[in-house]
């Protein structure tokens, strides 16, 4: 029931993207408590054999008074994160064919991401809003009042010109000083080469570099059922199509591109996933709390 | 196939406008936007198939829906033989039933013909049956039954109408607007020549009319009638009372005919005539011996000719006592009462007894019992006298004033009341008299105004005639005879005199029947002759007669009009020969004799070759009616417009429906 609260075409029609992100992070949560395989927070992990070199604080004294056998106790979420959002505030994220545009749907993404990170887990979390330059930047940190300018952030962030990964990512190495988790979401309509090639310096920074591609799902499976003039968004050129060509060589060369974007997003370390913006919003949730598991 | 209003194909250019909607608009579509084109290729393909039309089927509904307007709005038809119209046509037999059938066997030949042309007739054509008289007359509506049609032959009788060929035209034309089906008339007639109309042109029959014809007399027939009664209608003195009947022959040789004057279906008085060969001969009774109140009297001739029932001619005559009339003059004026008495004595019956006195007896004398007074010349008029006068003219009475010499001195007419502006004596002036200007010849006494010629006014009074109705005028228009109404009587006014001083008038010949037609005009017992003629209308009442009830009864003895018609009709056409008694509005009893238009009698036949020419060509009747059964080559012309308008209403349908199944899915569609 709570995993309605995920639906991305009910989240459009609550105010606030706090709301929204409280709404989502609460009912992933309450859906994680059924899950064996999830916990966070300071929660007992596990205990594991001393080995030389562990540090002895973290050796268990009870269990090596009981037993005379050194044990160091694991805890889950033990160590605080740094979450960066970088959202593509491009005008293709104006798209929809719904009631929710790819921008509303990174915005609830990101939201939820930075509660789940600020609420649950106090991290720190920053917000870079790009087009083809930065538009704003929130730096990221724990301190009060946070959570609400990144969100304020978020809702300021309307789609306009076009895209350029280069020059934010240029931007924001110069602030980059601890190690955490970058997050990509845009559309990503440019070749996967350059994507990888401009995004990849993050990564050898021993960030974890998560690409959350958003589209819609009629960007992916277009119907035109008549020969029509199409507008690009963000160059406004314009070209003529027939339904044949969606149908055959468009869907090849869209399926190309993702394809391409996800090897090469694999093979550069990064992780890359497909969010369509009909999909509930735990797919991205899910993933951040992974990651982070696998930091600890 | 042919367009009533060809400009309006100019209308197809509205075929662009679907075009247009399919084609070039359709061109012009607002673009999609999307995310990015990076994925897309601009090919050529792509523009010439978007160019390619779309709804094909919505585009043809479109453009016939237009190309059907267009149509319509022309107007097509297409000419359609008559015979194709409906595949059957109308079977119209009219039998002529005029009073000439009544001739030999004429009218069981034209009913025997009739009925053997109903018989032969195909199956499915509906068939009329008519007869022709002064009207045509339907006796059945167009019908398939045959019974009801041979007993509408069976039953028909012989009139006593004229017949006229021009209205069977006329009738026929009308009737074939109306018909939708071409008409096959089949006409059984005696084809007297006298039936024709005064133009040729007037027998003219509409194109989709083929007119067969069916002589029942195949030549003339001599045949001797009683052609005209001269018979008075009022009767005074059965020793004078004259009546003169003309007979005729058409056709005939000379010969001795008996004739003979029956009274109340006595023979009366007998005389033979020699009527010459095609000719005529007048003969004449001296006396007409008949009770008093109305008699039927008839004259009746032997002819021995296969036409009998035209050898009597009808009349009425009423006989009553003569009527006292009084002459007001001055003692001293011997001239005019001696003209005027010799005038009305001179009469062929002596319809009045004249008193004459002065005007001093005439105060102390009862007005009423005068059917009129005459006041001549009088110098003064005492006012109990012009009282009394006034009061017998209000109760209905009627006084003649003839104004001479004395009167050059009053200032006004007496009773009529008229002021008299001037007195013209012509004798002192240079024309020294005038002659009679126009008149009224409504006025029954001014029939004969044109043999007034003569007659020379030396002198005459002016008077304001006021509302007064002038009915004749001397040469300068000085008013010379008024009628004034007054209350239930009447004044009559002749502004000069009755002596030969102020005019020659009373020398004349015409002053005799103008005196005597004045006395009978204003004693109200004028009464026109007897005899009437049939398809003649009676007047029953005046305009002041109205919701007065008249009573009617024909030949056979009953009463043709309704409770209805009898107070409001206000005329009563003479339909059939025979005596009629009539109970007019005014209270009066009448009984007139009608006859037949002798007309009729002449039993002469239209020639062959004017009958082919109304047949319309010159081949004879069976050999036209032939070609005519073969194939009706007449076309008409038929309208294809409501047929164009429910395909137009069917396309519209159909558009709308395509459209609506068509053009919102589009909306729709989503990317």
């Amino acid at each position: 029931m709570l995993q309605r609260f995920l639906d991305p075409s009910v989240l459009a029609g609550i105010s606030g993207l706090d709301l929204v992100a409280k709404t989502v992070v609460d009912g992933f949560v309450a859906g994680l408590h059924r899950s064996p395989d999830f916990g966070f927070s300071q929660e007992f992990a596990e205990y594991r054999a001393y080995t030389p070199g562990d540090d002895l604080r973290h050796v268990d004294w009870n269990v090596f008074a009981r037993t005379e056998r050194a044990y160091l106790k694991r805890y889950r979420g033990e160590t605080n994160s740094i979450l960066t959002v970088l959202l593509d505030a491009s005008n293709s994220m104006k798209f929809t064919s719904h009631s929710v545009t790819k921008m509303d749907y990174a915005r609830f993404t990101a939201a939820s991401l930075f509660y789940l990170a600020i609420h649950n887990q106090r991290d720190a979390a920053g917000l870079i809003v790009f087009d083809d330059e930065i538009r704003s930047y929130i730096r990221p940190s724990t301190r009060q009042g946070q959570l609400h300018r990144l969100l304020a952030g978020l809702e300021q962030a309307e789609p306009r010109a076009r895209t350029d990964f280069a020059k934010p990512l240029d931007h924001f190495q110069q602030f980059l000083r601890r190690r955490g988790m970058v997050i990509f979401i845009s559309d990503f309509y440019d070749s996967p080469e350059h994507i990888v090639r401009t995004i990849e310096p993050l990564r050898f920074h021993g960030n974890e570099v998560v690409l959350f591609h958003v589209l819609d799902p009629k960007e992916i499976r277009p119907e035109f059922r008549e020969p029509t003039t199409l507008v690009d968004l963000e160059t406004q050129d314009r070209i003529e199509i027939t339904p044949e060509y969606v149908r055959d060589e468009y869907q090849k060369k869209f399926d190309a591109h993702v394809e391409a974007l996800r090897d090469k997003t694999k093979g550069a370390g990064m992780d890359y996933h497909l969010l369509t913006t009909d999909r509930p919003l735990d797919d991205a949730l899910r993933e951040y709390l992974s990651i982070r598991q696998g930091r600890d | 196939m042919g367009l009533f209003a060809p400009w309006f194909l100019a209308g197809l250019a509205a075929l662009a406008v679907p075009f247009y909607v399919h084609l070039l608009r359709r061109h012009t579509t607002n673009p999609r936007p999307f995310s990015s084109l990076m994925f897309f290729e601009r090919r050529t393909q792509s523009s010439i198939k978007h160019r390619r039309l779309r709804y094909l089927l919505l585009l043809s509904l479109r453009a016939l829906l237009f190309a059907l307007l267009v149509l319509a709005f022309a107007n097509p038809f297409i000419n359609r033989t008559a015979a194709n119209m409906s595949g059957e046509k109308l079977l119209l037999l009219v039998i002529d039933d005029s009073f000439s059938m009544r001739a030999g066997t004429r009218l069981a030949d034209a009913r025997r013909e009739a009925l053997a042309v109903l018989d032969s007739r195909p199956a499915g054509n509906r068939s009329q049956i008519m007869a022709l008289g002064s009207q045509l007359q339907a006796l059945t509506q167009p019908s398939l039954d045959g019974g009801a049609l041979r007993a509408a032959i069976d039953s028909l009788q012989p009139g006593d109408s004229r017949a006229n060929y021009g209205e069977l035209s006329r009738a026929v034309r009308s009737l074939s607007g109306a018909v939708p089906t071409p008409i096959e008339l089949h006409f059984f007639s005696d084809t007297q020549k006298s039936a024709m109309p005064a133009s040729f042109s007037e027998l003219a029959l509409p194109g989709n009319v083929s007119l067969v014809l069916h002589p029942v007399a195949k030549d003339s027939t001599r045949n001797w009638t009683v052609e005209s009664v001269n018979a008075p209608g009022q009767v005074w003195d059965p020793k004078k009372t004259r009546v003169q009947a003309v007979v005729a022959g058409f056709g005939t040789p000379a010969a001795t005919r008996t004739v003979s004057l029956m009274v109340n279906g006595k023979t009366a008085a007998t005389k033979t005539v020699d009527v010459p060969a095609n000719g005529r001969a007048t003969v004449e009774f001296q006396s007409l011996d008949v009770p008093y109140g109305f008699t039927r009297c008839e004259v009746r001739i032997d002819s021995a000719d296969g036409f009998a029932a035209d050898d009597v001619s009808q009349f009425a005559v009423e006989r009553s006592d003569p009527r006292r009339a009084l002459f007001v003059s001055d003692a001293a004026d011997s001239r005019s009462p001696l003209y005027f008495k010799s005038a009305l004595a001179s009469a062929e019956q002596a319809a009045f007894t004249l008193d004459t006195v002065s005007a001093g007896q005439a105060s102390s004398m009862p007005l009423s019992k005068y059917a009129f007074v005459v006041l001549s010349d009088l110098i003064s008029v005492p006012a109990s006298l012009e009282t009394e006068l006034l009061r017998y003219v209000q109760a209905g009475g009627s006084v003649w004033i003839a104004e001479g010499a004395a009167a050059a001195h009053a200032a006004r007419i007496p009773v009529f009341g008229g002021n008299v502006l001037d007195s013209h004596d012509y004798a002192r002036t240079g024309d020294r008299y005038l002659n009679a200007g126009e008149s009224d010849p409504s006025f029954p006494s001014l029939e004969n105004m044109d043999r007034w010629s003569g007659v020379k006014f030396y002198f005459a009074v002016k008077v304001d005639p006021g509302d007064a109705r002038v009915v004749a005028r001397l040469a300068d228009q000085t008013p010379l005879l008024i009628e004034k109404k007054m209350g239930e009587g009447k004044v009559l006014l002749f502004t000069s005199g009755l002596d030969n001083i102020t005019n020659d008038f009373p020398l004349h010949p015409v002053f005799v029947p103008f005196v005597q037609q004045t006395a009978l005009y204003l004693s109200g017992t004028q009464r026109r002759s007897g005899s009437r003629t049939v398809d003649s209308f009676l007047e029953l009442r005046n305009s002041k007669e109205q919701s007065v009830g008249v009573e009617v009864t024909d030949p056979d003895g009953r009463r043709p009009l309704s409770l209805k018609e009898a107070t409001t009709a206000q005329t009563y056409q003479l339909t059939r020969a025979g005596f009629y008694e009539l109970k007019l509005a005014s209270g009066r009893q009448d009984v007139v004799g009608v006859n037949p238009d002798r007309r009729e009698s002449n039993l002469e036949v239209i020639p062959d070759e004017t009958l082919s020419l109304w047949r319309g060509n010159s081949g004879t009747g069976e050999q036209q009616a032939a070609a005519q059964g073969a194939t009706q080559e007449q076309t008409r012309p038929y309208s294809l417009w409501w047929y164009i308008m429910f395909l137009v209403f069917a396309a519209a349908l159909a558009e709308s429906l395509l459209a609506d199944r068509y053009l919102v899915a589009p909306q729709q569609e989503d990317l």
